[in-house]
């Protein structure tokens, strides 16, 4: 019996660290794949230590986990202390309902509610960016104080209601008593109850991604951010030494002292005391100079923000050592600005991610973003330049916007009078596929997406205007013009799909063809080319229809600013969308990203030319060079009208939610189950009355 | 009364993380005897009560049952069954569940578990309190109803271990009371455990007398008074003056420099031994027809009696008498050789008796801070 | 002493004032947008559009996997938390520690590291390989969405049971022993019912978070296992249907509220079940 009991033990923490021995395994790794052992490295920790912005985003989530708990701990202690002295009893429960709210609810749903509420007061006080740093700390505040509070309230009740009299009687004045009896008995619960603040705050992820906006990162949304497209496995190594730098702390608080065990009453020496104090002491001295330096370097220099939103791996970013661009523009726009101002000016961009165009109107159609340079692709600088949710770029400004080539100086999205937008990048959607596993006959068209011979290892876009026309380019109808039945005829196609789709994906689709976990994939083809760099067996091709004519999508992604940020930002993100035209930036990120590039700057750098080599052919097809006009008024996305929109947004929601052929069987289990327990309940409860029939009439015989 | 043997400790000895806490303990317990084991806190009287619960395996000898052994049989397996120090009622059940608990395991029918419940809940005169949350009743209640639960299964034996330490002294009283009602009524075997010898005095058929992990003497609680086998048992029970002294021959003894005739023989010639006078023994007399004297150092009025500590030969003794004396007075004290007992030398030898360093608050407040093993 | 009282009375105020900011007046949001549409006006259609058959067929999905994923975790948190709970203190410590360790880590982090484990060319199918085993189909399934709830709040089971099964006296188990229980009855009959507060409190905390998350089910179910979470944030991030996704938080709400009412009520019922 013993023996079983600790072998189930032992199972169910293998079953809890099995992912960690994983992720530490993993952060080990030489290669960049975390699904396959290549040999021992610490390169990935050498690599942390220079990753700016998982650094920046560290500092962030310790900036932000303090101060959110330090002032939930003070707001929380100090209405443990009103609750506990309230007399008025209903007052008391609503206080105690109200603060269990946060805890009780579903954290998603504390999170949209608090962004509802900013999204509304920042369009009633018309803020230019309506979430940031402000409210994701409230955010945190909010739900850190139902936890103070539950852990200090016990104390307060637990606490012999006659101290403060003994202390009074024996002649402390109210505030020594205050200080010297009552603090003492309630300290531990205000440490506890920080404490636990302080690690919700750091773990949280749910509530910090509906209420964080441009220019704050945390680490866990960096992370998520991250596992949208590929973990590099240094955050694997900053897991581990996370997870290493606790494992410590525990053990140390665990083996020297019980002094958070309540039940032992063994004394406490002079020297434990003096200890102890030192520890509570340094901590919050440390508390207290993170805060204050965190708040000396933002109010002594004068800084200059630019709010970056773009696509995820769509900017060279320093990784394995290449061109940092934002760092680069951060030092280049510091130097101008300050020369022109006369006073150092420090510059700094905040850089986030979206995954599709979708997310990216979402976050600006609601104003919670406050981004000052976007990079949507070609559909949606119409679409929200229809809306007006951008505005004309004053060329005077963007001087190298002349080196863009002049084909793309007008696009089609953007034939107006002014111009709108800066073309950043071009290409094609193509069909990727393992040459290990798919037959080369089956290649060719959009139907490889449909063939049930690959069930389950064929990837689809998790966005709705790339999954619909790739069907849409299969049934041969008109990706801008379709009606309605043509829309819903895509949607059925989709839906004959999904059962044999593994999943849908954007920037995941990079490790999922790698790694070969499946095998074909729609995407763009500087992005087929890096990973056919990464895995020899993929191979990529652009689909034709039936007749062998062109059939997919030609796109292109530009730099816009949105409408509603003032004057001098606009000047900021002029000068980025500016900086980023100009050579070396715009070289780094053609090699980066391995698009096509519209400056030609680049396409006529020698050095670029040499870098891409064969590719360069494949990236700048002289035959779709050579019409490139013409694909792009013929095969791009066009904005829809909004009655198409909304359709497009109803469908793909149907098609997200419809499972007709997913699991049946999990809910009879869960019913058999649920049946069971419903069963013994009401048999256990006919059983207690069926007891409480002989004795329950009874009344007791007083004496 | 004792007929037949029931339960039976042959050479138990049990040690705890290096301490030993039973050393060979042999004890029968007979049938229909109510026998207590008293003792001071530590002494092993809970462990003892524990090996017989089956709660606690001894590291060696046997326990026996009906002349089987049951070392490795568990505790619900035995016919055994315990009232526990603070009752440990099960709080998620009402009276009436908490007493039925035992008949339910069996699946006894409900009707049946019906009349035997109302029948305990007569005998312990808590009818009509079916229904009530345990957790609600008095101290006096729940021991009640714990008696009951324990009863219910009519157990050969019933353990009691210190059942009355959380009751104030007048509800222990009552209880005392009840609990021998319900040994004579039931005729089951009790074996109760307590640190009180008051308490085990007027219950016991038989009293067991532990301390250090040995049982110092078992016998009736007369003998245990009147007779105390080692210096350790005279002064646990009841107030003692034990004093060193010499057998000089049978029925002749000398202490405090001078000669006592007594009772007692068998011992060998001028041998050391420990002289028992109990303090209601010792008859205050003038001066000069005292058989010692002294001088009083100190009078206690205790409501029957006066308690009075006289230095006599640098020994403090103490003296229970009716009589007024005040302090610093000469007194002479007076002892009938019945009054003396006179027992063998032990290891406890020289370390109780003398009333120098007196005080009774202290003896008591040791005494209550029983903690089990 | 005047004074103090009203100290006494104005040390509630911040937390009054931000409840009712940020606690009451998010909730009051929530209602707004669930019913009214893009306008402003009012309406009830982002409700009757939730009784569509996929939108249902998600709430009783999501109901099932995060019933099944409290079972499980009940199942496999109990035992273990009823070990740990009669081992020594120290032990007790070290291993209730080691249990709330894996929580400090990113759970994002956490969960992606089991795709790594799962995927049909992941760790564990590598592993089988050796054996000749396989590749079993783990990852994308029904299956690996509940692991992963398993996973993550497997913890918060165990904590609350194992902190109330620590606190029960010994002696009830000796008495129920002592009484004829034998150690199987006296788990029925006296261990289980007197932990029901914490298995209660351990429900309510794997059960909540499994039926809003969103996470796992995008990362291990690949998208093919749409749950409330995912619907929600869907409407929030890329669909751009505020109304629609708060009537769906507000009916998660009042399935929750719902839920708990019911289990705290069945629980209060004098003292629990009769085994």
């Amino acid at each position: 019996m013993k023996r079983t009991n600790k072998i189930y033990t032992a199972l169910i923490f293998v079953f809890l660290y099995l992912p960690i021995a994983v992720l530490i395994l993993f952060s080990f790794n030489s290669s960049n794949s975390t699904n396959s052992l290549a040999g021992f490295s610490l390169k990935w920790y050498k690599e942390l230590f220079s990753d700016g912005a998982t650094l920046l985003a560290l500092r962030n989530t310790l900036v932000l986990a303090i101060l959110s708990s330090v002032i939930a701990t003070i707001i929380g202690t100090l209405a443990a202390y009103g609750i506990f002295r309230m007399k008025n009893k209903h007052v008391k429960n609503a206080l105690l309902t109200v603060n269990n709210i946060p805890m009780m609810n579903p954290e998603i749903v504390v999170g949209i509610s608090m962004m509802l509420l900013f999204v509304f007061v920042g369009r009633l006080v018309n803020a230019q960016s309506t979430l940031g740093f402000g409210t994701v700390l409230i955010a945190h505040i909010t739900f850190n104080i139902p936890y103070v509070v539950l852990s200090v309230l016990p104390k307060f009740k637990q606490m012999d209601r006659h101290l403060p009299e003994a202390a009074l009687d024996l002649g402390c004045t109210p505030f020594q008593s205050f200080y010297k009896v009552e603090m003492p008995q309630i300290i531990s619960g205000i440490i506890s109850g920080f404490i636990m603040a302080f690690t919700l705050s750091i773990d949280d992820f749910i509530i910090s991604y509906f209420t964080i906006g441009s220019g704050f990162e945390t680490l866990p949304i960096r992370i998520y951010s991250m596992t949208k497209k590929r973990v590099t496995p240094d955050m694997y190594a900053l897991s581990a030494l996370i997870f290493l730098s606790i494992l410590i702390l525990l053990l140390i608080s665990n083996f020297t002292g019980n002094s958070n065990n309540a039940k032992e009453k063994k004394p406490v020496t002079l020297k434990q005391k003096k200890t102890r104090r030192i520890v509570i002491a340094s901590t919050f001295a440390v508390i207290a100079i993170i805060t204050g330096a965190v708040f000396i370097s933002t109010a002594t220099t004068e800084t200059v923000v630019v709010n970056v939103y773009n696509w995820g791996e769509y900017i060279s970013d320093g990784s394995d050592g290449s061109y940092d661009t934002n760092k680069a523009f951060e030092e280049y726009y510091s130097n101008v600005l300050s020369e022109e101002r006369g006073h150092k000016v420090k510059v700094q961009v905040n850089y986030t991610t979206f995954t599709s165009n979708e997310d990216l109107y979402a976050k600006i159609k609601s104003g919670v973003g406050g981004y000052d340079v976007i990079i949507p692709s070609d559909y949606m600088v119409e679409r929200l330049k229809n809306e007006g949710l951008i505005q004309p770029l004053d060329l005077n400004n963007i001087p190298n916007y002349k080196y863009i080539k002049d084909e793309f100086k007008k696009p089609f999205y953007d034939n107006g009078k002014d111009t709108y937008s800066a073309m950043y990048t071009y290409g094609i959607v193509g069909i990727i596929y393992n040459t290990k596993y798919v037959d080369e006959a089956d290649i060719g068209g959009w139907d490889l997406l449909w063939n049930e011979k690959y069930s389950g290892h064929i990837l689809q876009f998790n966005n709705a205007r790339d999954a619909f026309g790739s069907a849409m380019y299969k049934l041969g109808i008109s990706v801008n013009t379709a009606t309605e039945d043509e829309w819903r005829q895509a949607l059925s196609e989709l839906k004959t799909q999904k059962p044999h789709v593994q999943s849908y994906v954007m920037d995941e689709i990079y490790n999922k063809l790698e790694s070969e976990e499946a095998w074909i994939g729609a995407y763009y083809a500087g992005d087929a080319l890096s990973m056919i760099y990464n895995n020899e067996n993929l191979a990529f091709y652009y689909p034709k229809n039936e007749d062998g004519e062109f059939a997919t999508n030609i796109f292109a992604d530009a730099m816009c600013i949105p409408t509603g940020i003032d004057a001098e930002n606009k000047e900021h993100a002029e000068a980025y969308i500016n900086f980023m035209l100009s050579e070396e930036p715009a070289i780094a990120n053609a090699e980066y990203i391995y698009y096509g590039c519209p400056n030609t700057l680049v396409t006529n750098n020698q050095e670029y030319r040499d870098y891409l080599g064969e590719d360069f052919d494949v990236i700048y097809d002289p035959d779709i060079e050579e019409n490139i006009d013409d694909l792009f008024s013929n095969y791009a996305y066009r904005n829809l009208p909004a009655d198409k929109l909304a359709l497009l947004n109803k469908l793909w929601e149907e098609l997200k939610v419809d499972s007709s052929s997913f699991g049946g069987g999990i809910y009879i289990v869960s019913g058999v189950i649920a049946l069971a327990i419903v069963g013994f309940i009401v048999f256990s409860y006919v059983v207690k009355v069926r007891r409480r029939r002989l004795y329950w009439n009874t009344t007791p015989k007083t004496k | 009364m004792n007929e037949k043997k029931i339960i039976e400790l042959k050479g138990v000895s049990k040690t705890f993380d290096d301490e030993v806490i039973l050393d060979n303990i042999d004890l029968k317990v007979y049938e229909k005897e109510f026998m207590t084991l008293l003792g001071p806190s530590g002494c092993g009287k809970t462990t003892t009560l524990r090996i017989i619960a089956g709660f606690v395996t001894p590291d060696s000898g046997e326990v026996l049952f009906d002349d089987v052994k049951i070392n490795d049989v568990p505790p619900h397996k035995r016919s055994v069954n315990t009232v526990f120090q603070k009752y440990a009622l099960f709080p998620h059940l009402n009276v009436y569940e908490n007493i039925a608990f035992a008949l339910r395991l069996k699946k006894v029918s409900e009707e049946e578990i019906y009349e035997r419940v109302e029948e305990m809940l007569t005998m312990v005169n808590l009818r009509g309190f079916e229904k009530r949350d345990v957790n609600l009743l008095s101290g006096g209640q729940q021991q009640r109803v714990a008696i009951a639960r324990a009863l219910i299964n009519k157990p050969r034996v019933l353990l009691l271990d210190e059942p009355l330490g959380a009751l104030d002294l007048k509800l222990r009283k009552d209880m005392q009371n009840e609990l021998k009602n319900i040994q004579r009524k039931t005729g089951i075997t009790f074996i109760y455990v307590t640190h009180d010898q008051e308490e085990a005095l007027s219950m016991s058929d038989t009293v067991v007398v532990m301390a250090n992990g040995k049982i110092q003497q078992i016998g009736s609680p007369t003998d245990i008074y009147n007779e105390p086998e080692n210096a350790f048992v005279a002064d646990f029970i009841g107030e003692s003056n034990i004093i060193d002294g010499v057998m000089l021959d049978d029925f002749k003894v000398r202490f405090s420099g001078h000669e006592f005739v007594c009772l007692d023989k068998g011992f060998g010639k001028n041998e050391a031994v420990d002289v028992v006078v109990r303090p209601e023994d010792v008859d205050v007399v003038p001066l000069e027809k005292g058989m010692l004297r002294g001088v009083v150092d100190s009078v206690t009025f205790k409501g029957v009696h006066y308690e009075i500590i006289v230095t006599i030969n640098k020994f403090k003794w103490m003296i229970q008498s009716t009589d007024y004396v005040a302090p610093m007075q000469k007194i002479g004290i007076y002892v009938e050789p019945d009054a003396i007992h006179i027992m063998k030398k032990s290891e406890f030898s020289g370390m109780f008796g003398d009333y120098s360093s007196f005080s009774d608050e202290l003896d008591h407040l040791s005494d209550v801070t029983e903690e089990e093993e | 002493m005047n004074k103090k009282t009203l100290i006494q009375k104005a040390a509630a105020a911040p937390h009054i004032v931000w409840s009712v900011l940020f606690i009451i007046a998010p909730l009051i949001f929530v209602m707004y947008y669930a019913f009214t549409d893009n306008e402003g006006s009012f309406t009830v259609s982002n409700f009757t559009e939730l009784f569509q058959a996929s939108y249902l067929e998600i709430f009783l999905r999501s109901v099932c996997f995060a019933f099944l994923a409290t079972v499980i975790c009940l199942v496999l948190a109990y035992p273990i938390a009823y070990f740990i709970s009669r081992a020594n203190a120290k032990t007790q410590k070290i291993l209730i520690m080691l249990v709330m360790l894996p929580m400090w880590m990113n759970f994002l982090i956490r969960t992606y590291s089991w795709m790594a484990l799962l995927e049909d060319t992941g760790i564990i199918n590598t592993f089988l390989g050796f054996f000749g085993i396989g590749p079993v189909h783990m990852i994308n399934t029904a299956g690996a969405v509940i692991l992963g709830m398993v996973y993550n709040y497997l913890p918060y089971m165990i904590i609350p049971i194992h902190s109330v099964l620590s606190k029960v006296d010994v002696r009830l188990l000796e008495a129920a022993a002592d009484l004829g229980s034998n150690p199987f009855t006296v788990i029925t009959k006296v261990v289980f019912p007197l932990s029901i507060p914490g298995i209660i409190s351990g429900i309510t905390m794997v059960f909540v978070p499994s039926i809003s998350t969103f996470y796992i089910s995008q990362k291990l179910g690949g998208g093919n296992f749409d749950l409330i979470g995912d619907t929600i944030e869907r409407q929030f991030q890329t669909a751009y249907n505020y109304n629609l996704g708060a009537s769906m938080s507000f009916v998660l709400m009042l399935l929750i509220i719902i839920s708990m009412t019911i289990m705290n009520k069945y629980a209060d019922d004098d003292g629990g079940v009769i085994i």
